[in-house]
């Protein structure tokens, strides 16, 4: 995977705008920012907590061929798709998708951050409801809970009980879901074959693209 | 029935802020025959709503004043208020054109005395201050009102006020029964000058001005600091009347904006610059501006100004475009954002939140009746194939007063050469 | 010339006739103001009151009429009578509406109103109907001075209205800076990509235009006359002089751009790598004529990076460059990344700014630019250091905020413009060579402004200098903001960047509104009628000469540079440079300038008129002079708003501040009045005056007046200068009675009763 890393390194020398035009989905757009920072003041998660480097910032970056500090940057991976900043940027840059992909970019070269939560959360997700054809919610928050061991999983669990349990009563969260029970989709077979057809055809557009 | 002598030797100017009137006088003062056709029941368009020009700060009433006598000096200039044209048939050297007029309920015969005024009990919301306060519904729109004649609004027509305003006249200027009317004239040449409006607010939906009382907008601040404005020039906040001390200015609320203007509209930066001397003025050293911006366009000696600005203490720039604004507690509008000179990140409280809206045409290219061309904002282009009608000012780009005032004169040049063409090919 | 036959008019509408004795009126009309005919009347303006005036004008051969009803800025529609002599006292919004309606204010409310119904009667007697001037000049061919976009668009657009043109273009060929053009910014929809600069069409539209005779090669020797009858001498190549008859002039004299030479920290000039935007342009012709791309001047290889470096030597607050901001380089550096960009999109072009000024439309090329991939970043640099055939440009990028630097075959500078204007005629005269630190004339100081040699471009003949007045930084742009055409030489016009930064289109525009005004000038010179703001004005100023003392001061002072002197040293009044301010009236100590419709007598006699009540009377008198244009509209206003003020005063609108006689203040108060209050609008850098200067003039006069009150024995608060806006509508009235409670605690002027 770092291979991939260098290779690109090599091959855009100098030219970080560019690799990330042509690798990064929607890295187009990235020249097309005026710095206005709207992007940046419009992010949820942004504005509580702060980011290493806010959307508008990591364009600059770009453009100003920091390679090194946009692929260390944790910004990308924040982001909630909420779509506040795509829906107010003056210049209609998709800076949600411009965010993911610059993410999913990243992690495709292996310099995504190991253990990165919403990455771990996205991949976890995608694979939870995938398979059942709709999410299986407290297996996916099993998931998350011991993704850093069985000390911190139970923590957290006996932290959220009281909401856990809310959820019971009101009839919102089946606890069989935890032996793969509970809701389930009705043609799990059908979505499976969708979904094969969908990655046979993306996988076909990217051959097509490179 | 109104009676207009036209001929297709004839300018018609179309809007009567300062690019028609500029138009009408500078045609009209090389000889020629005008009809000037303005929709509010006065002339002077928007001009007359600030308090303040930049850079010079001094008053826009003070060029109209020198406007009006010179068109009261000029007997080849007919003015046709609460009047807005319908239809444009013909080619350019003969067109006809037909201007709807409105009921003014008023005759020549008003001496602008008041007593209707006084007459009348209901009160309407004041346009003119844009509805920032209420005025009786017999009124002149302002001192400077030409025609000084006072106005019935068509509200009350029908009801004991309007018997009360006519009563109340000594000189038969009540006329109840002025009905609207459609009446056709012709024209050579056509000035269109129908000039802009302040994009609306409230579809820039995250800065709350529709939810906020405090978040104003810049047109609205003029009246706020003019000393003749519905605060007495006080600059206090809408929702609870306390003093404005502290103002933000933010840029580019619309204009260069694909969700809403495209355009930058040139005049904001200047006219923020301008409205933190108003917080000055009232407030002295108190008076605190923050000017939230993307690129400060202070285009050439209007640098001079800007560098002034800048130099006071009590003014502060912060090179951001606000991302939303939220209530604290007190009802103080809070700016939250990002200042990009190095990425911080603020949630800055004002007493009031001023948005610089950007301008657009009033009148877009679509909905002008006759064939214009127009660019993506609806501004008026200059025709290659030249035919007779013309834009002028702001209804051919955004423009400050100085280059609308220049843009009028063009266009009046461009009315004569058609109308002297015709007037050989009559000879 | 007909019998004269005074009338005086006195309505009683909108409650003049109940608020006041009319009937007293009428007899203060009859007997103090001794009119042939006086008649009341209940509603004056009305149509039948309206045809009494007309009817005795028709059939009791009326000739000088007293209207004492409204404000002279009320009804003007009904009571336009142009035939007579005509003056308006003022009982409405001078005296009822401004006075409380009260027992108590009712004996000095009827004294005011008398004593304008007074004024009327004597300023109107003191007026005649001007004739118009009949030495007019009625050439309406048009000289346009410069031969690049400006000059072309004001030559074809005056000729398309159908007049007669002469332009003159200094260098061998026309088309200025645009025709050293690679190509212009976008000019419509969609504002994406250069177009075409556009002058050889204009030049082939010029030559083939039979109502343009163009002068190349050529400069102006001479300038002589006044708008309709200006006489030029063009200095032509052979050496020879061409004359030419011209009725109004443009000047469209152009721009330099700011010598790059003087930013050695970017490197011009040591390395052939750096230029300036016209040295780009010359690049991207050269390279477009040999159809290859655009190749870096040090070794021919073809440019693979480029940096502009915006505001070069502009938006300076050192005062070592230029104060301004050009206003188009910033689309121009876009358009020139795009020479590249459109060539081949590999080129890295990044532009660095502090501010990008793209107004209007130009976002719509801005973001062109950025989808074609140029790079935009604020930044300043600091240095441009060349090494071999590259250069690092270190500059300071304000977004990451760090010192960084950009390497690059290619450098350009935007360095701004510096206007073509002349020479400077306001500069101080002494020692051009001498060190700019002693300039020390408020923020120009220590600027540099040209560094062209100051020759002449217009080499006008008139007194006050060879050339048009500049305004700020060398410009000869108008301070008006409404009126932006006005200039303080009637007749001469200035249009493009001569006037104040600007780009193509704007440029193009301004001399199509400039080309309107020249037009104007001629048709009015040629009909005796005054250019703005008195436009169409057909009063003019006579001198009797017998009683002139050829003091000058009616010369010096003329804003307008209207007045020359002639061979025996008598002020000679060019009639159609005149704007009819009356400063010279105001200058002249011997009181030999006058109009036929404003004269030191018309507001004297107005002044002698009023009847001063003695010194037991406790009713002082006090004379407003108020500037028709600001002061007075105010005084109205403060009318209709029912601010009261008061009724001690008697005002009289004047044409200016600048037209005040001193002797209408030694008149008044050697008459018994007890103070002199004169309005007028601000002066100094940001003035408002109409007339320019004439405020500022009028101002200075007054500042001497100090001595004769001294010599008079009397206070010298007793004359009183106020600087008034038109919008001091409630606060001029408060200082009006702070005024007169100052009057009131003087003691009575010694000199009533004389």
């Amino acid at each position: 995977m770092s291979d991939l890393n260098q290779e690109m390194a090599a091959r855009y020398k100098n030219n970080f705008l560019k690799e990330i035009e042509e690798q990064a989905e929607m890295g187009e757009w990235v020249k097309m920012c005026m710095q206005c920072g709207l992007c940046s003041g419009s992010c949820p998660t942004n504005f509580h907590s702060g980011w290493d480097h806010p959307p508008q910032e990591i364009f600059m970056l770009i453009r100003a061929g920091k390679r090194e500090e946009v692929l260390n940057a944790q910004g990308m991976y924040m982001c909630t798709s909420c779509y506040n900043c795509y829906v107010r940027c003056p210049r209609k840059v998709p800076v949600t998708h411009v965010m993911h992909g610059i993410a999913e970019y990243a992690y495709r070269i292996g310099r995504a951050p190991k253990n990165q939560p919403t990455m771990h959360l996205s991949k976890t997700f995608w694979t939870n409801a995938t398979k059942h054809g709709r999410v299986n919610e407290v297996q996916l928050t099993q998931s998350l809970y011991f993704k850093d061991g069985i000390g911190a999983g139970i923590k957290k669990a006996m932290e959220m009980q009281k909401e856990a349990l809310g959820l019971v009563k009101a009839g919102r969260l089946n606890p069989m879901e935890a032996l793969g029970m509970g809701h389930k989709c009705k043609d799990v077979k059908g979505i499976h074959a969708m979904l094969a057809k969908a990655e046979e055809l993306e996988a076909k557009n990217k051959a097509a693209k490179a | 029935m109104t009676s207009v002598v036209a001929t297709n030797q004839t300018i018609l100017v179309v809007g009567g802020g300062i690019s028609g009137m500029t138009a009408a006088l500078e045609a009209a003062e090389t000889g020629k025959q005008v009809v000037l056709v303005e929709k509010n029941p006065y002339l002077g368009g928007r001009t007359v709503q600030l308090y303040r020009y930049f850079p010079k700060m001094c008053h826009p009433t003070c060029g109209l004043e020198i406007n009006l006598r010179r068109l009261k000096a000029n007997p080849r200039i007919q003015v046709l208020t609460l009047a807005e044209v319908t239809g444009i048939s013909g080619d350019k050297g003969a067109y006809s054109v037909s201007v709807k007029l409105k009921p003014r309920y008023v005759n020549s015969n008003c001496t602008a005395c008041g007593e209707c005024g006084k007459a009348v009990q209901t009160e309407i919301a004041d346009e003119f201050n844009y509805n920032l306060g209420k005025i009786k519904a017999a009124y002149l729109p302002s001192n400077m009102a030409y025609p000084q004649r006072y106005v019935i609004d068509p509200s009350i027509i029908g009801t004991p006020d309007a018997e009360r305003a006519k009563a109340a006249c000594k000189y038969d200027a009540v006329n109840l029964d002025d009905r609207e009317e459609t009446i056709s004239l012709n024209a050579g040449a056509i000035v269109w000058a129908t000039g802009w409006q302040p994009y609306a607010a409230e579809k820039i939906v995250y800065y709350g001005y529709d939810r906020f009382p405090n978040v104003i907008t810049n047109v609205e601040f003029e009246r706020l600091a003019d000393p003749h404005g519905p605060t007495g020039g006080k600059i206090l906040r809408p929702s609870d009347g306390k003093e404005a001390k502290n103002v933000a200015f933010i840029q580019c609320a619309g204009s260069r904006d694909e969700n809403h203007l495209r355009h930058c509209s040139r005049f904001c930066c200047m006219g923020s610059l301008k409205q933190t001397h108003y917080v000055q003025e009232a407030y002295g050293d108190e008076g605190k501006s923050t000017i939230y911006y993307i690129d400060i366009r202070a285009i050439d000696r209007f640098e001079d100004f800007y560098q002034k600005v800048k130099a006071n203490p009590n003014v502060t720039f912060v090179k951001s475009k606000v991302a939303r604004i939220t209530e604290d507690k007190a009802g103080n509008p809070v700016c939250n954002g990002v200042n990009t000179e190095g990425y911080i990140r603020y949630a800055n409280a004002h007493d009031l939140v001023v948005l610089a809206v950007g301008m657009e045409p009033s009148v877009k290219g679509v909905q002008i009746p006759a064939e214009v061309m127009s660019d993506s904002s609806g501004f008026i282009m200059a025709d290659p194939a030249n035919a007779g009608i013309f834009g002028a000012g702001c209804a051919t780009n955004a423009l400050d007063v100085n280059r609308a005032v220049q843009s009028a004169t063009a266009a009046a040049l461009r009315a004569i050469q058609v109308v002297n063409k015709v007037a050989r090919a009559e000879a | 010339m007909a019998e004269t036959k005074t009338a005086a008019y006195i309505c009683k509408g909108c409650e003049i006739g109940t608020r006041l004795d009319t009937a007293a009126l009428v007899k203060t009309a009859t007997k103090s103001g001794k009119m042939n005919i006086v008649r009341e009347h209940d509603f004056l303006c009305s149509a039948e009151g309206v045809a009494m005036i007309q009817n005795d004008i028709d059939n009791e051969g009326v000739t000088h009429a007293a209207l004492c009803a409204c404000s002279r800025r009320a009804k003007t529609e009904a009571f336009n009578f142009p035939t007579i002599a005509m003056s308006r006292g003022n009982l409405r919004e001078g005296v009822i509406w401004i006075r409380p309606d009260t027992d108590a204010a009712r004996e000095t409310t009827q004294e005011m109103a008398e004593d304008y119904v007074r004024m009327a009667c004597a300023e109107v007697k003191a007026m005649t109907v001007p004739p118009g001037n009949q030495k007019t000049g009625t050439v309406k061919t048009l000289l346009v001075v410069g031969g690049g976009m400006s000059g072309m668009t004001s030559a074809l657009e005056a000729s398309k209205a159908g007049y007669k043109v002469v332009l003159v273009e200094k260098s061998a060929a026309l088309g200025g800076w645009a025709a050293k053009l690679h190509k212009r910014v976008p000019t419509r929809e969609p504002f994406k990509s250069p177009e075409d600069n556009g002058v050889a069409d204009m030049v082939a539209r010029i030559e083939a235009d039979s109502n343009i005779k163009a002068y190349l090669n050529a400069t102006i020797a001479k300038t002589d006359g006044a708008p309709g009858r200006f006489k030029v001498d063009i200095a032509i190549e052979s050496g020879a002089i061409a004359q030419e008859d011209v009725g109004a002039i443009i000047q469209a004299t152009g721009f330099t751009l700011y010598d790059a030479n003087k930013l050695p920290e970017f490197a011009y000039g040591k390395t052939p790598n750096v230029v300036d935007q016209a040295g780009l342009e010359a690049l991207a012709k050269a390279a477009a004529a040999e159809g290859k791309p655009i190749r870096r001047p040090s070794d021919g290889q073809p440019v693979k990076s480029v940096v502009f470096v915006q505001c070069a030597g502009q938006r300076d607050a050192t005062g070592k460059h230029l104060q301004y901001c050009s206003g188009f380089c910033c689309n121009t550096s876009i358009k020139q990344a795009m020479y590249f960009k459109d060539s081949n999109p590999d080129i890295d072009t990044v532009v660095l700014f502090t501010d990008l000024r793209t107004p209007g439309n130009g976002e719509d090329f801005y973001r062109a630019a950025q989808n074609k991939g140029v790079i935009f970043s604020k930044g300043v640099v600091s240095q441009v250091v060349p090494s071999g055939n590259a250069c690092t440009v270190k500059f300071k990028d304000l977004i990451l905020n760090e010192d960084t630097e950009a390497q690059a075959d290619l450098v350009v500078l935007a360095t701004g413009v510096v206007p073509n204007s002349g020479v400077n005629i306001d500069a101080p005269v002494a020692a051009p060579a001498a060190a700019p630190a002693e300039a020390a004339e408020g923020e120009v100081a220590g600027e540099v402004i040209a560094t062209i040699a100051p020759e002449s471009i217009l080499n006008l003949t008139y007194r006050q200098g060879p050339d048009m007045p500049q305004f700020k930084h060398g410009f000869t742009d108008s301070h008006f903001i409404c009126f932006p055409y006005e200039t303080r030489r009637t007749g001469i016009y200035t249009a493009g960047p001569v006037r104040r930064p600007m780009d193509i289109l704007q440029a193009q525009e301004d001399a199509t509104g400039a080309a309107m005004k020249a037009i104007q000038a001629m048709e009015n010179a040629g009909l005796g009628k005054a250019a703005h703001p008195r436009a169409g004005d057909l009063s003019f100023p006579t001198v009797r000469l017998e009683g002139c003392t050829q003091c000058k001061r009616c010369t010096v002072e003329c804003p307008f540079g209207a007045i020359d002197e002639d061979e025996k040293r008598f002020p000679l009044f060019n009639e159609s440079r005149c704007r009819r301010c009356g400063t010279c009236m105001g200058a002249c100590p011997v009181r030999v300038i006058s109009f036929e419709n404003y004269s030191v007598n018309t507001v004297g006699s107005q002044i002698k008129s009023v009847e001063v009540p003695d010194e037991f009377s406790e009713k002082p008198r006090i004379l407003i002079l108020a500037c028709e244009n600001d002061a007075y509209p105010a005084l109205d206003m403060a009318g209709m708003n029912r601010n009261e003020y008061d009724p001690f005063v008697r005002v009289i609108p004047i044409r200016c501040l600048g037209s005040v006689n001193t002797i209408w203040i030694t008149d008044a108060l050697n008459g018994g009045y007890d103070g002199v209050m004169l309005m007028g609008c601000k002066h100094g850098e940001e003035y408002q005056c109409h007339f320019v200067k004439g405020s500022e003039l009028g101002r200075y006069r007054l500042s001497k007046v100090g001595d004769t009150l001294k010599g008079m024995n009397l206070e010298t608060e007793r004359v009183h200068d106020l600087e008034v806006a038109i919008t001091d509508i409630a606060t001029l009235p408060q200082k009006i009675n702070d005024y007169a409670a100052l009057i009131k605690s003087f003691p009575p002027s010694p000199f009533k009763g004389f």
